[in-house]
């Protein structure tokens, strides 16, 4: 069996401990470059991703999947590469989160495992956020995107308040803003000046795609 | 637990129901057509009203003949691979029905008349699903010859499906021409006989009445131990008492004959409890099959099939709707539920709708999913220390990092198949999703995947030489004529009554 082919079992297994002990003896070995064991990896979870979306496998397979490869990134390969002097390649970057005062979160993990599993670097901020936590963080790593979520009606003006913020400190045109949730729609969106709206995590994939294609 | 059963009846009620069809047995009697049957029930103890036809049957014949009855028996498609059990505590589904129009969205009436390609695409159709256990002469088609309907069905179903089939008892030439060419098959009579593939249908006409042709075709079914369905379709306010109590104790009354005279044809012939027993709407005078009484009277007669113990076959997924609407929806589902609810053994008539008069292939697939659904509610609720889950609770809750769901669980992947029952055609989809895929509604949906189903599906073969003797067989058939099958059956020429609908023509 090929290392791709046994990190493809392993990532489809839920193999956290047997995928790390892969990717970290093959970058000790110079089997593969960590720039290399995340095109793997990008590989299988697109081969994933397309497994869920003709409904050959079900969400949890999905989700479990894409946890399992967020650690060894974050833990092996990201600090490899940064050591490595290389640049992380990947399809752009969204900073996610669940806009403040709000403390739902499945909805807007969902999107950013779907996010993770189609080659974008997701920072999920969790729940809770308040505006200024989105712009740091956004500001911090260079992100082209930044994602709210609501799941309450009460908490949908939240969104509104970042854009302004943003308008405040004259860097809207540095992001890309998309939000999302329950009571949201296109409406919404338009409303408070955001580029974009998704009904649920497949349809987040597209939209932000066409955002960064665009 | 698993789910409860829905009862209609307490046990005193059961032995009032029952103690009432003794009395109607024996004080009044069943109209028995066939000389022959009659003078089989007198040589067994019956007393014979040779005038009326009328036949009083005593309790102790029925006590006598009820104790052959099988309480389960299995059923097998032709190659025997496909096979399933019938017995008096779990449930199946089937079709049935006879419907003499398909669904034909591109026809301005939105149906058209069935011909014989219908019942190939219904039968492979029937063949492709989870749930529904075995196929019938289902569709009724309008392009063969009235006296070979029953062998060019035989030749469809040898060729498009792994299941069992059915067909009428409708008189001793036809099931004898079924037996035959099934015999020819599946290898033989003896085979056939040790492994039924053949379920056949034999309703009494209320009130209290077993026609000629029905028990011709009976004596047939029970010679060679095809299952057969004692089912008669009496209505409330018509063809039996408006009250659904008078309507069961009659009801039970026609199926206790058909069963005695079953068992004296051979004892040990296995069959059915059944009924298609419902209520008449009273607006109209029609038939109301997918009424909320259809449901409380197939749950009557669950109860006293358990109360003889033999398996039961009552009525799920039927409907008056002419369309697929919300009536269509409910009626099916209301139908289906309360049937299994209620624990019948054998649930028919999946495709079907206006009230089984017209057949959708849409509609098979949609029952065949709500089957799925109410077989998960049967289930129940499975507790135990891993199933109730405290630690992942626990992990899950106080997990820190952001992102933590149930989704990723272990726990969640190993239980979600067997917990959550997942429909292919019940949309659950956000609007966003459902409308850039089409806004499709449930039937076009189920429009898609039965022309998938039917691409991909490939023929069974016939080896050539068995072919060979099937070909004469059927020819040696539609060369009879109608004049030799009414001296066959031994009837009158006008005592010929069809199931509605259904145009006979002579073709000369």
């Amino acid at each position: 069996m090929s290392l791709q082919e046994k990190m493809k079992e392993a990532i489809i297994e839920w193999d956290e401990d047997g995928l790390k002990e892969m990717c970290k003896s093959a970058i000790e070995n110079k089997e593969a470059s960590a720039a290399e064991l995340l095109s793997y990896i990008g590989d299988i979870m697109r081969f994933i991703g397309e497994q869920f979306e003709n409904e050959e496998i079900f969400l949890p397979d999905l989700i479990g999947s894409a946890d399992t490869v967020k650690s060894i990134i974050d833990e092996i390969l990201d600090p490899a590469i940064r050591a490595a002097g290389e640049e992380k390649k990947t399809k752009g970057k969204v900073v996610l989160g669940t806009v403040e005062s709000d403390v739902h979160s499945i909805g807007k993990d969902l999107v950013g495992s779907f996010l993770f599993s189609n080659g974008f670097e997701v920072f999920n901020l969790g729940v809770d956020v308040p505006a200024a936590k989105f712009i740091e963080k956004a500001e911090e790593v260079g992100a082209q995107i930044i994602a709210m979520s609501s799941l309450l009606t009460m908490s949908m003006d939240f969104q509104r308040k970042l854009i302004s913020e943003l308008e405040k400190r004259g860097i809207r045109d540095n992001f890309k803003v998309i939000v999302g949730g329950s009571p949201t729609s296109d409406e919404w969106a338009d409303e408070i000046g955001a580029d974009g709206w998704a009904d649920d995590a497949i349809e987040a994939v597209s939209l932000v795609n066409k955002i960064l294609n665009s | 637990m698993k789910i409860n059963k829905l009862e209609v009846l307490s046990k005193d009620e059961i032995e009032t129901i029952h103690a009432a069809s003794i009395k109607l047995l024996e004080k009044v009697g069943i109209k028995v057509d066939a000389p022959d049957c009659r003078q089989l029930l007198k040589d067994n103890g019956a007393e014979v009203d040779e005038h009326s036809n009328f036949v009083k049957f005593p309790e102790i014949l029925v006590k006598e003949q009820l104790k052959h009855v099988p309480d389960s028996f299995k059923l097998y498609g032709r190659d025997g691979s496909f096979s399933f059990e019938v017995n008096t505590h779990s449930t199946q589904f089937g079709t049935i029905g006879t419907p003499v129009r398909i669904y034909d969205p591109s026809n301005k009436r939105g149906y058209r008349k069935v011909v014989l390609d219908d019942n190939i695409k219904q039968i492979r159709i029937v063949d492709s699903t989870e749930n529904i256990m075995a196929s019938h002469i289902d569709v009724w088609p309008s392009d063969v010859k009235y006296l070979t309907v029953h062998t060019e069905c035989i030749y469809v179903w040898a060729k498009n499906t792994r299941k069992p089939y059915g067909g009428g008892c409708y008189g001793r030439v036809a099931s004898k021409d079924m037996i035959d060419m099934m015999s020819l098959l599946v290898g033989g009579e003896e085979e056939l006989t040790k492994r039924p593939r053949m379920i056949g249908f034999m309703n009494p006409t209320s009130p209290l009445h077993l026609p000629i042709l029905m028990t011709n075709g009976l004596e047939v079914f029970a010679k060679y131990k095809q299952p057969t369905i004692v089912a008669p379709e009496a209505l409330a306010g018509t063809s039996a008492p408006v009250t659904m109590a008078g309507l069961l104790a009659q009801t039970n009354a026609e199926i206790l004959a058909g069963i005695v005279v079953a068992q004296l044809y051979n004892p040990g012939a296995p069959v059915f409890f059944g009924t298609v027993s419902h209520s008449t709407d009273m607006r109209s005078g029609n038939s109301a099959i997918g009424s909320v009484e259809t449901g409380l009277m197939t749950a009557g007669i669950a109860q006293l099939a358990r109360f003889y113990n033999i398996p039961s076959r009552g009525l799920g997924a039927v409907t008056d709707s002419k369309c697929f609407d919300i009536q269509n929806g409910l009626e099916r589902y209301q139908t289906l539920m309360l049937a299994a609810l209620a624990g019948i053994n054998y649930i028919t008539c999946a495709g079907t709708y206006e009230a089984t008069l017209a057949e959708a292939l849409e509609l098979v697939l949609i029952d065949d999913e709500i089957v799925g659904m109410i077989n998960r509610a049967f289930n129940g609720i499975d507790v135990n220390e891993d199933t109730i889950g405290l630690d992942v609770i626990e992990k899950v809750a106080t997990e820190t990092k952001p992102g933590a769901t149930f989704l990723s669980e272990k726990h969640t992947r190993n239980y979600m198949k067997k917990e959550l029952y997942m429909p292919t055609l019940m949309n659950r989809n956000r609007r966003t999703t459902w409308r850039k895929k089409g806004e499709k509604d449930i039937i076009m949906s189920a429009s898609e995947k039965v022309e998938q189903i039917l691409k991909y599906f490939t023929e069974f073969e016939i080896p050539p030489d068995m072919d060979k003797e099937i070909k004469a067989f059927m020819k040696m058939v539609g060369e009879r004529t109608y004049d030799y099958f009414r001296e066959a059956e031994g009837m009158s020429a006008d005592s010929v009554t069809l199931p509605d609908g259904i145009e006979i023509r002579e073709d000369k």
